[in-house]
């Protein structure tokens, strides 16, 4: 069985919501009924073989092809299965996926991985702002998987993230961190301004020291020899990631924060 | 049955079901991590009053172990879950959280049952609020901030249905003969993964049998096997027969006591009738007590 492919037709004018188009949803549909499911676009429904062409039929392997970044929610609660995205991909990619795998060649937009769950997204590009971050309103982030981005990613990665663990190739944008509750942020490149703002736990691991400093509410712990650092750097080694390649290290510089808050955070810098 | 002049008794070894598990301790260098792991096991050579059975299994290279440092197995046994999880709960409390540049991981995956028991679960609040924990590959670790740095510990264990009490007697001519058996058993049984000889040394010189005349008292000296009581009691002793001595071995499988039992006897057999080595026995309780029989004969068939 070939993968199930959708190719968009045309560029959309409107955002559509791809959010119907997971493994878990389309079970048991033949491909006439996957043809005739209507999506939202904009303010009408449309239906799925009006937007896209589509082949194959394995619905454990989907395909995205010609995407745009108007393509919003895709993987949306997926539980299992793989979404290959060759193109850009709208906002809320993975939103509340437990299990399974996400590939996207191109950006994301913002909310990728938003309160995800569960297995991994990889964004071989940019990310947007907010990855895995919690909707408006809501307290908890991302409370489990793994977020690849092999590029940058926008403002308030991490924004109230639980658990789990973002590992950033790129540079990672301002308010990296932020209201964190838990969970490993991983930047290889450089991170933005007000790192870890209103942290209040979890790791954010810097392999080179960040560019405008640490903000005040961060205290100094003093260089350290952690254990469990070679560890998590050896369970990168399954990963199809830079950090897969990265030298195992267990010596940092070791900074609390945000003491604002309750200050349990950590910001750990490669020395 | 007669192995290079040595008697194996048509008799069986009986054991019973225990609950165990593996820990991998590691440290800075083998030494720090051979000082937890000695502690880890100290007095817990027999259930009956120490609660436990544990000992070290082996030393582990840094590339076996999850931290890439050296490190000792050890194997630690109880007589139920609960039980094993309150020992093994304390030990790590008291002779790894304490012992310089260690960590704590589990040794042992959970059963197709599922069963663990905490190993650092309960530890991480001697971290008073400032214990981190993290997952990593599907595993949860804390990490307990102490004066040396930092304890890494694994939160949980896997427990798996386990065999103890494995057992056979050596007797000989002598003392010494007796002894050098023994530790002819012992070095090849070390070899063998999974099982563990809980003893001093891995020898125990005071088998006991069930029951006493003393009313407070549910074991006592197995006087059948006392030479010195040879005249006194219904002995199991030949007249030449002067010193007894017993392994016990306690196991993950049946099978890993088995493959023991057989390396062990064999190394006690080559040392022979010359070297003052008679007879092959086992200790059990006519059947009544542990489903597990080791049959000696059949195991050096």
């Amino acid at each position: 069985m070939s993968a199930l492919t959708f190719t968009l037709k045309n560029p959309p004018a409107q955002r559509i919501d791809c959010a119907a188009l997971t493994a878990d949803k389309l079970v048991d549909k033949s491909v006439d009924e996957i043809a005739a499911l209507t999506l939202v676009v904009g303010n009408q429904k449309v239906r799925v073989d009006e937007l896209f062409d589509i082949s194959g039929t394995d619905i454990a392997k989907i395909c995205f092809e010609n995407s745009t970044d108007k393509l919003d929610h895709i993987g949306h609660g997926m539980s299992t299965g793989s979404i290959t995205v060759n193109g850009d991909a709208g906002a809320y990619l993975g939103q509340f996926m437990t299990h399974g795998e996400i590939a996207v060649n191109g950006n994301t937009g913002i909310y990728t991985a938003c309160e995800m769950k569960g297995g991994q997204i990889k964004v071989d590009g940019n990310a947007g702002d907010f990855v895995g971050g919690a909707r408006i309103g809501y307290k908890n982030g991302m409370t489990g998987g793994t977020v690849i981005i092999t590029g940058n990613s926008g403002e308030r990665t991490g924004d109230h993230m639980r658990r789990g663990m973002i590992l950033i190739e790129g540079n990672a944008g301002n308010y990296c961190g932020s209201r964190m509750v838990s969970g490993t942020i991983a930047v290889l490149g450089q991170v933005g301004q007000h790192l870890g703002y209103a942290m209040k736990r979890g790791t954010l691991l810097l392999t080179q020291a960040p560019q405008h400093g640490l903000s005040a509410n961060f205290n100094d712990c003093g260089s350290h020899t952690l254990a469990f650092l070679p560890l998590m750097i050896a369970s990168f080694k399954k990963l199809d990631s830079q950090f897969a390649t990265l030298e195992p290290f267990s010596r940092v510089q070791r900074y609390a924060g945000d003491i604002s808050g309750i200050g349990m955070g950590e910001i750990l810098v490669k020395i | 049955m007669i192995i290079n002049g040595v008697t194996i008794d048509a008799t069986f070894a009986e054991a019973f079901p225990m609950r165990g598990t593996r820990v991998i301790i590691t440290a800075q260098n083998l030494e720090w991590a051979m000082n937890s792991a000695t502690a880890f096991t100290g007095f817990a050579t027999s259930v009956i009053a120490c609660g436990c059975e544990a000992s070290i299994e082996r030393t582990l290279e840094p590339h076996e172990t999850p931290d890439g440092r050296p490190g000792v197995a050890c194997l630690i046994f109880a007589m139920g879950g609960k039980g094993l999880a309150k020992q093994v709960e304390t030990r790590a409390g008291q002779c790894v959280l304490t012992s310089p540049t260690s960590a704590l991981f589990s040794g042992l995956e959970m059963d197709q049952e599922g069963k663990e028991i905490p190993l650092g679960k309960n530890l991480r609040f001697f971290g008073d609020g400032y214990q981190i924990s993290k997952m990593i590959d599907g595993k949860r670790y804390w990490r307990i901030p102490v004066m040396d740095g930092e304890f890494l510990t694994q939160e949980n264990t896997g427990m798996r249905a386990s065999v103890g009490g494995g057992n056979f007697l050596i007797l000989a001519e002598s003392q010494p003969q007796a002894l050098a058996a023994c530790e002819a058993a012992i070095r090849e049984m070390k070899k063998i993964p999974n099982v563990i000889m809980p003893f001093p040394g891995g020898v125990v010189r005071s088998g006991s049998k069930v029951g006493s005349k003393y009313k407070a008292l549910n074991a006592s000296t197995n006087d059948a096997f006392c030479p010195t009581l040879k005249g006194q009691t219904k002995t199991e002793l030949s007249p030449e027969v002067e010193s007894v001595m017993e392994i016990v071995i306690d196991g993950l499988t049946e099978d890993d006591i088995n493959k023991a039992m057989r390396v062990g006897i064999q190394a006690a057999c080559e040392l022979g009738a010359e070297n003052g080595i008679k007879r092959i026995s086992a200790g059990n309780y006519g059947g009544k007590l542990g489903p597990f029989h080791f049959h000696l004969q059949e195991i050096m068939a």
